[in-house]
């Protein structure tokens, strides 16, 4: 192979969200050490800025149309990848905003935390990119760099520490199986680009991208790769874990639909099988276990498996429909999460505990608060008329089209379940009675974040139509791959599989 | 007003929940007059379109379409029909009504408004919804609303086991004792409420999903999907698909009806929630099942329900029977009453199951009626546990001295819910009555003797509420005095005893909408000349002719249809 790094102004001009916030990330670097004794909340105001610079930036790509490829074909920047950054640059400004107050917990390193989140970003970015097995490894190790520090931030907390310890250990397990994979289909085929690869079903490629699989489901957290996701995200800082739920989740998605969608278009029957599992795995397991959780973040991560394992059906549907439907959950996901994390933080900030039980009575100390949290919850259990309900609908939707039956029937009982773990939290807020009455006070930056994620709960479950257009062009490069299948009545068609 | 009349219905409730959440909960005036105010927008619309509704071309009248998602086939499609503007009355005159009745919340006044106006709204959304995905949107949407209205203002059930369980008698809610788990609080009764109801929902949900499969048609609309869809003759599981289907939305929607084996959240629900809940709860959130039933059932699977509709009839006995005697035995003034309202559900759906001219009729009448007859019971019972803070029925006793407008409506309320001549119910209850008999004689029978054990234990817990010896303790009792208090019990006892009165152009829609769906199920047409026609969907949805003298393709019961109905106008 033969890489040809002649690199034109308009090829650069593809990397110019990425290059911009590079730059931007060395400034915040700079003026962190140039000036020791500035509040760390003017480093979050200048970190807030340059993201907002790098969406701007990508809004413009995305409305002019800007597209190609660099890199011999490493590097792709189409509709679909401009939707995986914005969501990723959305997701980490949130971020950014909710670790304001947060930050004042940690005793060292406040200003580099800015910095190892827009780097995390940035790893992120170029992940929603990645073409090839190459930069697939390289972008994805570039951003988890920085979630292995950020995980353990609290150096004092033994959980944060041991939080830490355990992404760490698995994520390079991870990493060394995914590393293991793209060498074996790589010694099959001769071919690192998704798109080059006419792939015969050999042992060789099976358990490659078997491989793979296995280590971007690790990075989203479907059952049976789930184990890290509870107790890291119950010791890490609350800011890092609400990063860790979404922007991930979203990148390895992002590689997700360009291998199976792209370089496994042909072996759509064999992977179906394997993705119905997984994803039947995450939403039962996941669910039934967070019954049990007494620790608020404990709750969200089982949650977000089993959102997972929802989103995964999209996958199982494997029609362009299926890929909308995706994009569209995870929009719907990413309000209602941080919203629901925002929350989680403002109410640790304020009576220093993230049980459950302490939740009780947060309606009278915190009506808005509570509200939010209600309506975050139901987002994410799929009420109407919130974001979540279109979300699951709409990915309900794509999987009937396509006759997965058993897939829905799981799901709608996982639903009911799901409903029960949630309304025991919004039992304790508005119906117990609180211990302690002094209000709940919350900051103007947490305050925006929960207007934010409200109001996109709110304007996607009630007017939808804007949102499913645009996700509709992010995902043309799919049209031509499975259009929806035409309806053919069977003669006997297997409701059971 | 005129043609956006529907959109004030279904809008003002949530314009005025948006309102309250601006406002300041300690500016009670202000609070209570944008409830009421948006409430009774609702009601006006409500009785224009109830009034402005022409029988004479029937079909659905007053339709919106707003285009919301090309990509799955949905569009907010509102419409009322014969059968949904009586049950878009009902729900506003028990919103407007409940409003008043819960006037003294004093807790979280502002919340308990914003959670009612939002579940009176979602019901009425479920009513004029001719999507199918928005009819699941309200629905599914109604039963946040009641969790939050139960845990948050309701009240415990005492020693629920004992209620039901009189001395040695061993008869209890048997489903209610197994989930029980010796739990008898309202947060057990609005967590049961909601997963069964979810639960009963997603099964409704898939049934959904499958008409818009195997219809392959991409649209949620119910008027095109009962005249396009084909979901006959294909075989699944040994059965065909239509059946499959019909019992999921079935099922589905008749766990909130409630169908017995499947009421077991119903009493608790009612018991537990607060008077307003209640009234709307029994008025009109129990009648979204049968009204589902109707609207997705009936319509686009008008074959499948006559083969199937039996089931119904088979069920309702027990509902009539199991429900009487439960609310003969219970202790709680609420059990009673909700117990008589699962009942008496058996009733429309005894009426839904003969599947005539005279009985559906009757049936959709009868939901209007009981909404009317239940909310007066519960929201009386409501003050009477204001008053008393009890619902223990021995312990209470000699009310009457104390509140004697109360009682004198409690009296009439118990007679409309008998179905005593001159109420709304007798004209109801007749027409199922006359018009099952034909073809259920037996479970014909069951329903009078169910109306001589409704008629037993409200007098039962007529007694042992107003009169006999009073205890000591109530004497600090007062009668309902304020304007606020009278106008809801006299706005229903209006509404039953008006429309028993002159029911003619109640009847008159009903009838408008229930002929065209009886000739729709009761004709028999091949399947394969069906295909051959194309229709003009709009046209045959706005412009169906009322068939007022029925053809006499739909067997030996129509003929009676016409002479029967003539004796009540």
């Amino acid at each position: 192979m033969i890489f040809s790094l002649t690199l034109s102004v308009a090829d650069l001009l593809l990397l110019l969200p990425e290059i911009f916030l590079t730059c931007w990330l060395c400034l915040i670097v700079i003026v962190d050490f140039a000036f020791p004794r500035m509040s760390k909340d003017q480093l979050a105001f200048l970190s807030v800025c340059g993201l907002a610079g790098t969406f701007a930036c990508l809004v413009w790509f995305d409305v002019a149309h800007i597209s190609g490829t660099v890199f011999a074909n490493m590097f792709v920047l189409d509709r679909m990848a401009l939707f995986f950054k914005m969501f990723i640059v959305a997701t980490t400004t949130l971020v950014i905003l909710v670790s304001v107050q947060y930050v004042d917990r940690f005793t060292f390193f406040r200003g580099e935390y800015y910095v190892l989140v827009v780097m995390s970003a940035l790893g992120m970015m170029f992940m929603s990119s990645a073409n090839d097995l190459l930069s697939l490894f390289v972008s994805l190790e570039f951003s988890t760099l920085g979630f292995y520090v950020l995980v353990g931030y609290l150096r004092e907390d033994f959980a944060s520490n041991e939080a830490g310890l355990k992404f760490f250990i698995l994520g390079v397990f991870a990493a060394g199986l995914l590393a293991y994979g793209i060498s074996l289909v790589y010694g099959e085929t001769g071919k690192l680009v998704f798109s080059d690869m006419h792939l015969t079903a050999t042992s060789g490629t099976i358990i490659g991208f078997l491989l793979i699989f296995a280590a971007l489901g690790f990075k989203i957290g479907a059952v049976p790769f789930h184990s890290w996701i509870p107790d890291t995200y119950h010791g890490a800082p609350t800011p890092v874990t609400a990063f860790l739920s979404l922007a991930p989740k979203g990148a390895a998605l992002a590689i997700l639909l360009r291998i199976f969608f792209v370089a496994l278009a042909t072996f759509k029957p064999v992977w179906i099988v394997l993705l119905v599992v997984v994803s039947i795995l995450s939403m039962t397991y996941a669910n039934i276990v967070a019954i049990a959780q007494r620790n608020i973040k404990r709750l969200l991560a089982y949650s977000g498996i089993a959102q997972i394992g929802n989103v995964l059906i999209g996958f199982a549907a494997g029609t362009k429909m299926g890929s909308d439907a995706i994009l569209f959950y995870l929009l719907a996901y990413l309000f209602a999460n941080i919203g629901a994390f925002a929350v989680v933080i403002a109410v640790s900030q304020a009576i220093g505990s993230e049980e459950i039980d302490d939740y009780s009575g947060l309606n009278r100390r915190s009506p808005f608060l509570a509200f939010a949290m209600l309506l975050f919850l139901l987002s994410l259990a799929g009420v109407p008329p919130l974001a979540g309900f279109i979300g699951k609908l709409y990915i309900f939707v794509a999987a009937i089209k396509e006759g997965l039956y058993t897939l829905i029937t799981v799901a709608l009982i996982n639903i009911v379940i799901s409903m029960y773990y949630y309304l025991v939290v919004v039992k304790k807020m508005y119906i117990n009675e609180p211990t302690d009455l002094s209000p709940v006070l919350i900051s103007g930056s947490m305050k925006a974040v929960i207007y934010v994620g409200l109001a996109g709960t709110l304007v996607i479950g009630i007017y939808p139509q804007p949102f499913i257009d645009w996700i509709i062009s992010a995902t043309l490069m799919f049209s031509n791959f499975a259009a929806p299948s035409p309806i053919v009545i069977p003669p006997a068609p297997p409701l059971g599989g | 007003m005129g043609e956006y009349a529907l959109l004030y219905i279904l809008f003002a409730p949530f314009l005025g929940a948006l309102a309250l959440i601006l406002v300041s909960n300690h500016q009670l005036v202000l609070v209570r007059g944008i409830a009421a105010g948006s409430a009774f927008v609702s009601l006006i619309a409500s009785i224009y379109i109830f009034s402005a509704y022409d029988v004479n071309a029937g079909g659905f009248q007053f339709i919106q379409k707003f285009e919301w998602s090309r990509e799955l086939g949905i569009a907010l499609h509102l419409g009322v029909d014969g059968i949904a503007t009586p049950l878009v009355l009902a729900s506003s005159i028990l919103l407007f009504t409940g409003i008043f009745v819960s006037w003294h919340i004093k807790d979280r006044t502002k919340e308990f408004y914003i959670w009612l106006l939002i579940l009176a709204a979602a019901t009425i959304g479920v009513f004029m919804s001719l999507d199918l995905f928005f009819l699941y949107f309200f629905y599914e949407m109604s039963v946040i609303p009641m969790y939050l209205l139960l845990g948050m203002w309701g009240s415990h059930t005492k020693q629920y086991l004992e209620m039901t369980d009189p001395d040695g008698l061993k008869l209890r809610d048997s489903v209610g004792f197994i989930l029980n788990f010796g739990s008898n609080s309202k947060e057990y009764a609005a967590m049961k409420l909601v997963l069964f109801l979810s639960a009963f929902a997603v099964v409704a949900l898939m049934g959904i999903l499958l008409i818009y499969k195997y219809a392959g048609l991409n649209t949620f609309d119910i008027l095109v999907l009962r005249e396009q869809a084909k979901l006959l003759n294909i075989s699944v599981l040994g059965t065909t698909l239509d059946k499959i289907i019909w019992v999921l939305i079935f099922l589905g929607f008749a766990s909130i009806a409630p169908l017995w084996p499947l009421h077991s959240w119903s009493p608790v629900g009612h018991a537990a929630a607060p008077a307003a809940t209640s009234m709307l709860h029994a008025g009109v959130l129990m009648k979204l099942g049968h009204f589902s039933i109707i609207r997705v059932a009936f319509e686009i699977l008008p074959d499948t329900t006559r083969e199937m509709m039996p089931i119904a009839a088979v069920l309702c006995i027990f509902n009539i029977m199991y429900g009487g005697f439960v609310a003969f035995y219970a202790k709680d003034t609420k059990y009673v009453i909700g117990y008589s309202s699962s009942s008496h559900m058996g009733y429309v759906f005894l009426g839904m199951a003969a599947l005539n001219y005279i009985s559906l009729t009757g049936a959709v009448i009868y939901m209007f009626a009981h909404a009317m007859a239940t909310g007066m019971l519960f929201a009386m019972a409501g003050w009477v546990y204001d008053q008393t803070h009890t619902r223990d029925l021995p312990s209470l006793g000699g009310l009457s001295n104390k509140m004697p407008f109360i009682s004198a409506c409690f009296f009439v309320g118990c007679m409309a819910s008998i179905g005593m001549p001159g109420t709304l119910n007798f004209i109801a209850e007749i027409m199922i009555i006359v018009g099952s008999w034909n073809k259920y004689p037996f479970q014909v029978i069951v329903a009078v003797l169910g109306i001589v054990l409704t008629l037993a234990y409200l007098f039962k817990m007529m007694r042992s509420m107003f009169y006999g010896p009073m205890s000591p303790q109530y004497s600090h009792t007062h009668d309902a005095i304020g304007v606020v208090d009278r106008l809801p019990l006299l706005i229903m006892i209006a509404v039953t005893v008006g429309f028993g009165l002159f029911p003619v152009h109640l009847y008159d829609v009903v009838r408008s909408g229930v002929n065209p769906l009886i000739t729709r199920i009761t004709q028999v047409v091949p399947v394969a000349s069906k295909e051959h026609e194309s229709f003009n969907v709009k046209r045959a949805a706005t412009e169906r002719p009322l068939e007022h003298d029925v053809p006499a393709t739909s067997g030996s019961l129509t003929p009676l249809a016409p002479h029967v109905s003539r004796g009540f106008e």
